[in-house]
């Protein structure tokens, strides 16, 4: 159970030290939520199945139309964004931000609540009993 | 076997019809966004069948449960797949079943995989424990076993 808390921790300080930024999950590759902090109107499993599938097929499309490695899914709505970055083979990043967000300093957000996730993925052995 | 939702036909429809829906979802979105498509879609599934069973929560014997689901998803139920046995080591489950969907009809050697039902089985002992897994298949019958065998470990 502490791996997953020490997720859950990580992502809670992420959505919380940032009012741009409304949720994040922590995904594995096929779908199954790990950790979550999102508004309440979002179901967590479909979100992260949702999640896992849309980084897949934005990967596809980089394959298959040659632009070679994705480094994130990026949605963009008239109340904000999505994004959808990888962790590593073990799990994916989605965060959900404001309209108002920067760009740059989101992604820069983005890049090292990444590297946090991996580091706390690969610092304990697995997250699979 | 009643019909239920179609009159004429039946509630039940060709294999080759399925298979020919997962593979050409496949084709369109790639197998890995298919199968986690179809795994989530099975956890649900799984799910509902269990609390159509009033199984949800419920502690029950293994054999027990082995043999609800058995009956629920084989050739008297919905004839998802055949399911044999249930084996629990520790908190790791082993389910053995055949004649799924995924391997129906694919030439021995081929690398696919079982999805749908894989996450059925997963969404059914999710809902009876309250736990959740990841699944993944360690066996199949294409490639030299006696089953398309699903192992389910808790996620920690």
């Amino acid at each position: 159970m502490a791996n997953l808390s020490s997720l859950q921790g990580l992502l809670q300080n992420f959505v919380v030290s940032s009012p741009d930024i409304q949720g994040a999950a922590v995904v594995t590759p096929d779908g199954l939520p790990l950790a979550a902090v999102l508004p309440n109107s979002m179901d967590e499993e479909r979100t992260a199945a949702m999640s896992a599938a849309m980084l897949s097929l934005g990967e596809r499309i980089g394959r298959e139309l040659a632009r070679g490695t994705v480094e994130r899914v990026f949605v963009q709505g008239d109340m904000g964004y999505g994004i959808l970055t990888s962790c590593g083979d073990e799990a994916m990043l989605l965060t959900l931000a404001s309209k108002d967000a920067k760009q740059g300093m989101l992604f820069l957000e983005i890049k090292q609540m990444s590297e946090k996730v991996m580091a706390t993925m690969g610092s304990n052995a697995s997250l699979f009993a | 076997m009643s019909a239920e939702l179609r009159p004429e036909l039946g509630d039940f429809c060709s294999i080759v019809c399925m298979k020919a829906v997962i593979v050409g979802i496949e084709e369109a979105l790639g197998e890995k966004a298919t199968a986690i498509s179809l795994i989530a879609a099975g956890r649900v599934r799984g799910k509902q069948v269990v609390e159509g069973l009033g199984l949800a929560g419920q502690s029950l014997p293994l054999e027990d449960l082995t043999s609800k689901l058995a009956f629920a998803l084989g050739k008297d139920g919905t004839r998802l797949l055949v399911l044999d046995k249930i084996e629990q080591d520790g908190e790791v489950y082993r389910v053995y079943t055949k004649e799924t969907i995924c391997s129906s009809g694919e030439a021995l050697g081929s690398e696919r995989q079982c999805t749908f039902a894989l996450g059925a089985v997963q969404g059914a002992l999710e809902a009876v424990s309250g736990k959740r897994f990841r699944g993944k298949q360690i066996e199949s019958v294409l490639r030299g076993g006696t089953h398309d065998t699903f192992e389910y470990t808790p996620i920690a």
